[in-house]
C-alpha cells in the first residue's frame, strides 16, 4: 500500500481568497485574536508571518483584512477538498484539521504510473488556487510526516523515503508533548535515533504509547484508516473577509459554486430541481431563499439568471458575511429530447421550463396555476388550480356530461340588481355538499341581462337573485 | 432602393390609402369565416399586438378567441390568461375541447410584474396566445409590449375598455367589441394594419349559453303551487 497525503497548510486562507474579488492582504488569527496563524502571499511580502502579534502585523500592513480561525468551519472546508478528491481517488481518509490521507497504491495502474496520479492531484490543486504540500509514504502516518515537511517527492523509492525519515526531528513527529521532551533528555534527536531502540526496552522504559506510534511510521503495527463516504447532497459555503452589501457581489461567489455544482452534478449524472441558498448576516437570522426550477436542470447558467432575479425582488436585509447553497434534491438525468442530432432547432421542453422558471422567481409559487376540472357538482368545486407541470401530451376525451357551463366563473356570487331582459334556460337544480358542510341548494338559470351580456343566474334557497358566472 | 419599398409595402409598413395591399403578414384565423373576411382573409395578426376594447365580460369575447384556443392548446403551444377579471371555468374549457395542460393562468401583483411576464411570454417560443387584462396602461407600455410582440411570432390580446377607443394605439389590430340583438357579438374594427378601417360584422354567438340561433325562452314556467306556509 502507498499513501499520498497532502497537507494544507493555509486551507481557512485559500477557501476566503477564492471568493473575493479584490486581492488585499488577508491573515487567519487564532482564537483570541492575537496571534498570527496564516498569511496570504500579499501579507507576507510585506513582513507579515506566521506567529506575529496582530499588533504587530498591524503595524505593517494598515489595511489588514483579518479573520478569526473556526474549527467548525475549517472541517467542513476540509470536506470541500475531499469531495473534489473523490474523483480522482477512492479511498480518502480525513485527517483533522488541515489533512487528506489518500490510498494510492492501487490507482498506479489506473492513471498508468504513479507520476500521472501525482500529476492528476496537483492539476486539481491549481485549479483550486489551493496551497497543498505532497507526501507519499508506506505508512499514513509516515506518508503524514513526510507531507508536513514539505519535502514530499513523487517516488514510491523506499531507501528515499526512509532517509527523509531518519532525518526528521522528533519535534515534528507528532509526539505529544510529554513524550518529545522525554526522548530529548535521553539525548533522542531525530527519529532514526528512535528506530535503532530495541522495541521491548522502548515500550518497558518510555510506555506502549511512544512505541505504537514509532511502529506505526514504521509500518510494523498496523494502523488501519476508515474510507470517507462523500454525502449525498451538495453543500458550498462562501465565507467572506469583508461584508458584503449589495446583491450584486454575491453573484461572483455565486457564479463560481453553481460552476462547483454543475460539476458535481455532471459527476453523479444527476440533475435537481430545487437549490436552497442561505444568506447569513452577523446579528440577524439568515434569510433563506428556495430557488425551484419548473424542470431538471444543472446548468449554472440558468441557476444564476433565476438567483439574480430573486436577488432583484428581495433587496438584502444586512450586510452578508457568508453564503450557503445547499442542494438536497436530485433527479436522474434524462437525455434531451426534442432536440434535433445537431441542436439547430430550439428545445420546446427546455424554452417551457426555462420560461416558467423564470416567472416563477419573479412573481412567487402561487401566482402561476393550471385549471383541472374536478368532480363534483357544484360550481366552485368543480375546478381546481393545481401547480404548473408539463405534462406528457395524453388523448383525453373524456365527454363531459354537465350541461352548459360559462367560461368565466366569478369569484364569489354576485348579487343581481337588474331584472334580466330575457330568459333562456332554465332550471337546472344543483344541490348538494351535505357531506363536507359547504351545502348549495340553487336552481340555476341563463339569463340576458339589459346590458347584452348573458349571465348564469341561480335563486338559492334563500329566494335571493346571485349571479355565478358570465357566457363569454 | 425600389427593393427596399417594396419590401416595406410587402409587410405593411407603409400605409397606402388609395389602394389596399394583400399583405403577407403572418397571423391565425380566427375561426370566423365573416370576421376572417373583413380582416382581409388573415385573421389574428401574429408577432403584434391585438386590441379587444369592451365594457364588460359576458358579450362573447371569450368565444371570439375560442376556435385560436383549440387549435393551439392541440397543437402543443401554451395559452396564458394573465389576470383575468373572473375565474377561467376549467369545465366549460374542458367541455369546448381545449387541453388544459397547455393553459397556464398567471396573477401578477403589480403593473411593473404585468409587463415583465407579459413580455417573458410574448418572446417565448413556447407560447402560442397570450390574453391579458392589463387595466391601466400608459402608452408608452402598450409601444413596450408592442416591440415585444414582435420579437416573438405568437398572438397576443389586450381586452381593454371600451373607454380607450378613441385613444390611439399602436396594436396592430383594435376590434370594438358591443353586444348585439339575438346574443350576437358586434365586432367594429377600428384599425387595421395597411388598411382601412371602419369594417363591422355580426358574430351569432348564441351557442355560448347551448342555445340555437333562434330559439325562444327554453325556460320552464309556473305556475307553482305555493308552498303552504
Amino acid at each position: 500500500m502507498l499513501w499520498l497525503h497532502l497537507h494544507f497548510p493555509q486551507l481557512l486562507l485559500d477557501h476566503l481568497r477564492r471568493s473575493r474579488q479584490q486581492d488585499a492582504a488577508l491573515v487567519i488569527v487564532d482564537a483570541s485574536g492575537q496571534k498570527v496563524l496564516q498569511a496570504c502571499a500579499q501579507a507576507s511580502s510585506q513582513g507579515v508571518q506566521p506567529g506575529m502579534r496582530l499588533k504587530t502585523a498591524l503595524s505593517l500592513v494598515a489595511d489588514l483584512a483579518m479573520v478569526r480561525t473556526d474549527p467548525q468551519q475549517e472541517a467542513r472546508v476540509l470536506q470541500d477538498q475531499a469531495r473534489w478528491l473523490y474523483r480522482c481517488v477512492a479511498h480518502i481518509t480525513l485527517v483533522p484539521p488541515d489533512g487528506l490521507l489518500a490510498e494510492i497504491g492501487s490507482l498506479q495502474k489506473l492513471y498508468g504510473g504513479l507520476p500521472a496520479v501525482w500529476e492528476t492531484i496537483e492539476q486539481g490543486l491549481n485549479e483550486r488556487h489551493l496551497t497543498a504540500w505532497l507526501g507519499i509514504g508506506h505508512t499514513p502516518l509516515a506518508a503524514r510526516l513526510i507531507a508536513r515537511t514539505g519535502k514530499g517527492e513523487c517516488s514510491a523509492d523506499q531507501g528515499h523515503m526512509q532517509r527523509l525519515l531518519d532525518q526528521l526531528l522528533l519535534s515534528a513527529a507528532e509526539f505529544d508533548a510529554q513524550a518529545c521532551t522525554r526522548l530529548q533528555r535521553l539525548g533522542l534527536n531525530t527519529l532514526s535515533d528512535l528506530f535503532a531502540l530495541p522495541a521491548a526496552e522502548l515500550a518497558r522504559r518510555l510506555g506502549p504509547k511512544i512505541l505504537a506510534h514509532s511502529q506505526k511510521i514504521q509500518g510494523t503495527r498496523p494502523d488501519p484508516q476508515m474510507p470517507w463516504q462523500p454525502p449525498h447532497r451538495f453543500r458550498q459555503q462562501a465565507d467572506f473577509a469583508e461584508d458584503i452589501e449589495h446583491s450584486q457581489g454575491l453573484l461572483f461567489p455565486l457564479q463560481r459554486i453553481l460552476i462547483e455544482l454543475e460539476e458535481d452534478l455532471c459527476w453523479r449524472q444527476q440533475e435537481t430541481d430545487s437549490l436552497n441558498v442561505l444568506l447569513c448576516y452577523r446579528y440577524t437570522e439568515p434569510t433563506r431563499l428556495h430557488i425551484r426550477t419548473s424542470g431538471p436542470e444543472h446548468r449554472a447558467e440558468a441557476f444564476l439568471n433565476l438567483i439574480r432575479l430573486r436577488f432583484e425582488q428581495q433587496p438584502l436585509q444586512a450586510p452578508v458575511v457568508s453564503l450557503v447553497l445547499l442542494v438536497k434534491r436530485f433527479i436522474g438525468r434524462e437525455a434531451a429530447s426534442g432536440q434535433d442530432l445537431l441542436g439547430e432547432t430550439p428545445d420546446m421542453n427546455e424554452a417551457w421550463h426555462t420560461l416558467i422558471s423564470r416567472l416563477q422567481a419573479r412573481l412567487g409559487d402561487g401566482a402561476l396555476q393550471q385549471l383541472v376540472p374536478h368532480a363534483d357538482h357544484r360550481p366552485e368545486q368543480a375546478w381546481a388550480s393545481a401547480d404548473v407541470q408539463r405534462k406528457q401530451r395524453k388523448a383525453n376525451a373524456a365527454e363531459n356530461p354537465l350541461p352548459c357551463r360559462p367560461l368565466w366563473l366569478m369569484r364569489k356570487p354576485q348579487p343581481l340588481h337588474t331584472k334580466p331582459q330575457a330568459w333562456f334556460a332554465g332550471p337546472e337544480r344543483i344541490s348538494g355538499g351535505w357531506w363536507d358542510g359547504q351545502r348549495v341548494q340553487r336552481d340555476y338559470y341563463i339569463a340576458q341581462l339589459p346590458s347584452g351580456q348573458l349571465a348564469w343566474v341561480f335563486r338559492d334557497a334563500s329566494q335571493g337573485w346571485h349571479i355565478h358566472g358570465w357566457f363569454g | 432602393m425600389n427593393e427596399l419599398l417594396s419590401a416595406l409595402k410587402q409587410s405593411a409598413r407603409v400605409w397606402q390609402g388609395h389602394q389596399p395591399v394583400h399583405t403577407s403578414q403572418p397571423a391565425e384565423s380566427t375561426g370566423y369565416q365573416a370576421l376572417d373576411n373583413q380582416l382581409g382573409g388573415l385573421g389574428w395578426p401574429r408577432g403584434a399586438l391585438s386590441e379587444c376594447l369592451l365594457d364588460t365580460p359576458g358579450i362573447g369575447e371569450l368565444h371570439l378567441l375560442l376556435p385560436l384556443m383549440q387549435r393551439l392548446t392541440h397543437s402543443g403551444k401554451t395559452v396564458f390568461w394573465l389576470n383575468p377579471p373572473h375565474i377561467p371555468y376549467a369545465p366549460a374549457l374542458v367541455r369546448e375541447g381545449v387541453d388544459l395542460d397547455q393553459v397556464v393562468v398567471i396573477h401578477t401583483q403589480d403593473s411593473g410584474d404585468f409587463l415583465w411576464t407579459l413580455e417573458n411570454c410574448l418572446r417565448s417560443p413556447v407560447t402560442g396566445l397570450v390574453m391579458a387584462w392589463p387595466g391601466k396602461l400608459a402608452l408608452r407600455d402598450v409601444r413596450r409590449l408592442q416591440l415585444a410582440a414582435e420579437a416573438g411570432s405568437n398572438v397576443c390580446v389586450l381586452f381593454r375598455e371600451r373607454c380607450h377607443a378613441a385613444q390611439n394605439s399602436p396594436a396592430a389590430l383594435r376590434l370594438e367589441l358591443q353586444p348585439d340583438a339575438n346574443q350576437c357579438l358586434h365586432v367594429q374594427i377600428l384599425k387595421r394594419r395597411g388598411s382601412w378601417p371602419g369594417q363591422h360584422c355580426e358574430l351569432p354567438l348564441p351557442h355560448r349559453a347551448g342555445l340555437a340561433a333562434a330559439e325562444t325562452s327554453r325556460v320552464a314556467k309556473g305556475p307553482w303551487p305555493r308552498p303552504a306556509r
